[in-house]
């Protein structure tokens, strides 16, 4: 009994102790260092370490590629690499702490660049790109990387959206071929909810995750555009024309329950489980509907309105950081980043598509993704060389999904959202 | 000023015992929480960078914000409705927890589990059970020929689905205080009171419930504090709903910095500053009402 | 603990017949109660445990079923033979067991200290306690990180230790205090006459009677460390770092979902929590106790 006091004691004094110079520490030096003395590394010239903030695209893979990536970086050029990894969930959040408070990574991994460049914080291709990396991205890539005439935002990997069907679902519904137009697309979406099993025409995902996304892919087949002419175009007839379409087939029953408070996920899954006989899918998809082997499915060009069918691509950035002496160590990054053997094997395993032309060669092998490849080079992106976008993209998110709800004005939504765009810019 | 012998105390001595809790306070609580004030009068860009002072810019675009006002009042629904049915059901548990029987050990490890599993997590297992396609809670409904119900989609549903998610995860910890507190009233109070012939509920009501009071009133201000404060629930169950519209002040405050269309910092900071005031507004008010200065002496 | 029951003769007759009665009845009435009272609280939790154990396409399948479609009991063995799910486990229990004992270590002088004394400054002191508790860490990232930051200390254990300390110190202080000052003075001075120091006091005669305050401190302290998520998410920058609740996260994704791995891993790491509240729990009845005997 006494001695397990004792030992108690013993402990608990340690601890305080401990706890008094730990605090001590903290509260002292905290008090006496003056806040915002950023950028690292001053005049010593060069750096010895840099940092990169990555996004996580997968568990099993975007963070043992970047391991590696620090080894061979570090045996190149002698320099740390430093890597944190974040999820795409609070990505934004790690990323504004940090240079809120003058501490930016040297590179950072983001779906957006624009408003980094308009603050002056990036570097551009002339001062950390290699020539030879630079003349081998695609060129809607180029354009879409490209801020007030300089290349910032450097494309790390792209994706592209097509449309999937479930044959299984087609065929019980006597569908012979995917839709090419909006209107047979509406006809066989009646015929599938006609089926009466509980089957659902299409997924429509206009909830606030990616209904952007969804919303593009639409329009860009109705001949609409975000902007045309460097401006703000989102209340334009042909995009409220397309999103009365929507609207419409919500109306009609054709959809899952409640698309405007849908999230994309929530539509994959639903495809998942067969219960979906169409959706507007992009190559992950693909890889998780391989893996599980259900559903019986078909990737198709999308239904358009045009003479051709139109497609949607995303591409998330590399971006470099303006800071004291990591010029050279930034440059190598890339030098080695763009290697045939990097950049390809990154976006390979993560399952996306590349960003290059020696790139595309790359992948021409695989027949899976002929129907991504052939589009890409072709891909309409959304406006994401416009920092204005940045904010626009998120009232988008928030706003889209209320057109297709109860009392929903699809043109009502569409003029606020452009109101909003055009004093925001 | 008191001036019995063990009673008395120089500040001296003072600051020796309070000193490590003084120092972690002022440094790593008080500390950032001037951070946040100072942030609240900066301009700052979408990206995070500090672009200038902002005056008071950033509280009267809160203020002057459209949907401030569904904002206050969820966060009123939510936290009257969730610490009452707390408090409630928590005192019932409580009781029963300190009953004898058989397997009560177990129970009592069985309650404690929603607390011991993350918030997010369990919030994330509740859209397993709500969502309209695949919960399990929907499954149940259909297979009684009730359902399936959009509790998470529809704005009749999503509030109370998210109290009931509210009071589920408070209680476990409400409960214990309760515990404690119940084995802190001595058991010659009750045998007294068997002797004087009260009934069962005039015990609870007479003697139980009065001793529990210092119990109830720390239990309270802790939940109006923790379910104010509360993030993960509203913001994993409420993810699918465009815009603020069943959001409370935390989330609304969050999606002003990362989600919303205003993406600013400041202007999120600003909404922070009201939180604190607002949520020490409302301790205040309720420890003078229930005169809590006494229960410190 | 079987108040009002056992106690005194009963003065009239018929209360007395319901009693025996109830009596009798109690002894499988009261388990049953608490066995429905436990499902209750339990439900999600199996909803969770069911999750684990089917392939993750089958937790987002419709129509849902109650039980697997299809049995998976691999996800453990891959999760425990993952050394990213072991480092973040071993990062969450550090931080949480280290934060505990500095936040009772500091409170208990604190909580002694203002409930023995009268000084200068005494109720501005609980006061601030107070108003600390209405700080959350999510509203405070970014002057979290500054501090740190301007320390050098971010990606480190002691910061995320602190951190959690600071922000749980409150609670500790407030319940310790109330506990504290409802042991009668006179039991201290008894102790005084016997030549105990002032510590001594403390920690023989005084910290025994707390100990109820003491476990709900800990339990309290230790779960919300725990459960912390918004710091360690900026703090922490190494992988192995990271604790449970950062590197779950990672598990379900836009791009991937691995719900299987999710809520096994959430299984898990509610484990530790259970176990430690089931080693400490008897403690607060037995200090209880103690303290009756009195």
């Amino acid at each position: 009994m006494t001695s397990r006091h004792t030992t108690a004691a013993r402990a608990l004094a340690l601890t305080v102790a401990t706890g008094l110079a730990l605090a001590a520490c903290g509260g002292g030096t905290g008090a006496g260092t003056t806040p915002g003395a950023g950028g690292a590394g001053a005049a010593t010239g060069k750096v010895s370490k840099i940092k990169l903030v990555a996004a996580e695209y997968s568990k099993d893979n975007t963070a043992a590629f970047w391991k590696k990536f620090a080894e061979t970086y570090k045996a190149k050029t002698g320099v740390d690499l430093e890597v944190q990894i974040v999820s795409w969930d609070t990505i934004d959040q790690t990323s504004s702490t940090m240079i809120q408070n003058n501490n930016a990574p040297d590179i950072l991994n983001l779906n957006a660049y624009a408003s980094y460049a308009k603050d002056g914080l990036l570097y551009s291709a002339d001062e950390v790109l290699p020539a030879s990396a630079k003349s081998d991205l695609l060129d809607a890539f180029v354009k879409s990387g490209t801020y007030n005439g300089k290349l910032y935002g450097f494309p790390d990997l792209s994706s592209a959206r097509a449309f999937f069907y479930n044959k299984a679902i087609f065929a019980k519904a006597g569908i012979s071929a995917p839709p090419r137009t909006w209107a047979e697309f509406e006809t066989d979406a009646k015929k599938i909810r006609d089926l009466g099993d509980g089957s659902i025409g299409y997924g429509l995902p206009l909830g606030p995750e990616e209904s952007q996304g969804e919303f593009s892919m639409w329009l860009f087949n109705n001949g609409g555009n975000w902007k045309e002419n460097g401006a703000w175009a989102i209340n334009s007839p042909k995009n409220v024309e397309t999103l009365q379409f929507l609207r419409k087939l919500t109306d009609e029953k054709v959809t899952q329950n409640n698309p405007g408070k849908t999230n994309r996920a929530d539509a994959f899954n639903l495809f998942k489980s067969g219960k979906v006989g169409m959706v507007v899918g992009f190559s992950p998809l693909a890889g998780q509907l391989d893996q599980e082997k259900k559903v019986d499915y078909g990737v198709a060009p999308m239904p358009t309105q045009l003479a051709q069918p139109q497609t949607f691509g995303v591409t998330d950035y590399l971006m470099a950081f303006k800071k004291d002496g990591n010029q050279e160590a930034v440059k190598a990054f890339y030098d080695l980043y763009y290697q045939k053997d990097q950049v390809n094997e990154f976006i390979k395993a993560e399952g996306f598509l590349p960003v290059t032309k020696s790139g595309l060669q790359f992948f021409a092998t695989d027949p899976k993704l002929k129907v991504y490849l052939d589009t890409l080079p072709n891909a309409h992106l959304t406006p994401t060389d416009d920092p204005g976008w940045d904010k626009v993209k998120l009232a988008v998110q928030q706003n889209l999904g209320s057109a297709v709800g109860s009392g929903g004005d699809p043109k009502a939504v569409l003029d606020a959202l452009q109101k909003q765009a055009q004093s925001g810019s | 000023m008191p001036r019995a012998r063990s009673d008395r105390a120089s500040l001296g001595s003072a600051l020796l015992w309070l000193g490590p809790s003084l120092l972690l306070i002022f440094g790593v609580v008080l500390y950032p929480a001037v951070e946040l004030v100072r942030a609240s009068f900066s301009r700052f860009s979408i990206t995070g960078l500090r672009l200038g002072d902002a005056g008071t810019r950033n509280y009267q675009a809160v203020l002057e914000h459209p949907l401030l006002g569904t904002v206050l009042r969820n966060t009123l629904v939510w936290v009257v409705a969730v610490v009452t049915l707390t408090l409630v059901l928590s005192l019932g548990v409580a009781q029963f927890l300190t009953k004898d029987f058989w397997g009560r050990k177990v129970v009592r490890w069985a309650v404690i589990v929603p607390w011991a599993a993350s918030l997010v997590i369990t919030a994330k297992t509740f859209v397993m059970i709500y969502d309209y396609y695949y919960g399990t809670l929907n499954l149940l409904l259909s297979k009684l020929g009730l359902g399936p119900v959009d509790f998470l989609g529809s704005s009749t549903w999503i509030l109370p689905s998210m109290v009931l998610v509210g009071v589920f995860v408070s209680i476990p910890f409400t409960a214990y205080v309760f515990v404690a507190g119940l084995h802190a009233i001595p058991q010659e109070v009750y045998e007294a009171a068997h002797v004087d012939g009260a009934s069962p509920f005039q015990t609870w009501w007479r003697i139980t419930l009065p001793l529990l009071r210092p119990a109830v009133l720390v239990a309270a201000v802790l939940n109006i504090i923790y379910v104010f404060n509360s993030f993960p629930i509203i913001y994993v169950l409420n993810d699918r709903n465009p815009g603020f519209t069943h959001d409370t002040t935390i989330t609304f405050m969050y999606k002003l910095a990362f989600k919303s269309a205003e993406k600013d910092v400041g202007m999120s900071a600003a909404a922070g500053v009201f939180n604190v005031v607002l949520i020490l507004l409302v301790v205040l008010v309720y420890l003078r009402f229930t005169r809590w200065r006494e229960q410190t002496r | 603990m079987t108040a009002g029951v056992k106690a005194g003769p009963p003065l009239r007759a018929e209360p007395a017949r319901r009693h025996t009665g109830w009596r009798r009845q109690r002894r499988w009435v009261l388990p049953v109660a608490g066995a429905a009272l436990a499902l209750v609280f339990l439900a999600p939790y199996v909803v969770m445990l069911l999750n684990s154990l089917r392939p993750s396409g089958d937790v987002v399948r419709t129509p849902p079923t109650f039980l697997p479609r299809e049995w998976q009991l691999s996800t453990y063995a891959q999760i425990l033979g993952d050394d990213r799910f072991l480092a973040w486990l071993k990062t969450s229990l550090l931080v949480a067991t280290a934060s505990t004992l500095i936040v009772i270590a500091v409170s208990v002088p604190a909580a002694y200290y203002t409930a023995r004394f009268r000084f200068p400054g005494r109720t501005a002191f609980l006061l601030l306690v107070l108003v600390t508790q209405m700080f959350s860490p999510t509203a405070l990232v970014v002057g979290i990180y500054r501090e740190w930051f301007n320390l050098d200390m971010v990606n480190t254990y002691a910061a995320l230790i602190l951190t959690n300390a600071a922000f749980n110190l409150a609670f500790a202080v407030w319940i310790l205090h109330g506990f504290l000052a409802s042991i009668p003075k006179e039991v201290e001075e008894a102790a005084h006459l016997d030549g105990c120091s002032r510590l001594g006091t403390l920690r023989r005669v005084l910290l025994p009677l707390t100990m109820p305050g003491i476990v709900t401190a800990v339990i309290f302290t230790f779960i919300a460390a725990w459960n912390e998520y918004v710091v360690a998410l900026t703090l922490m920058i190494d992988e192995d770092k990271k604790p449970l609740t950062v590197g779950l996260t990672s598990y379900v994704t836009g791009y991937e979902q691995h719900w299987d791995q999710l809520f096994a891993a959430s299984i898990v790491a509610i484990v530790p929590v259970v176990v430690l509240f089931a080693v400490i729990e008897k403690h607060l009845i037995g200090g209880l106790t103690a303290g009756s005997v009195k």
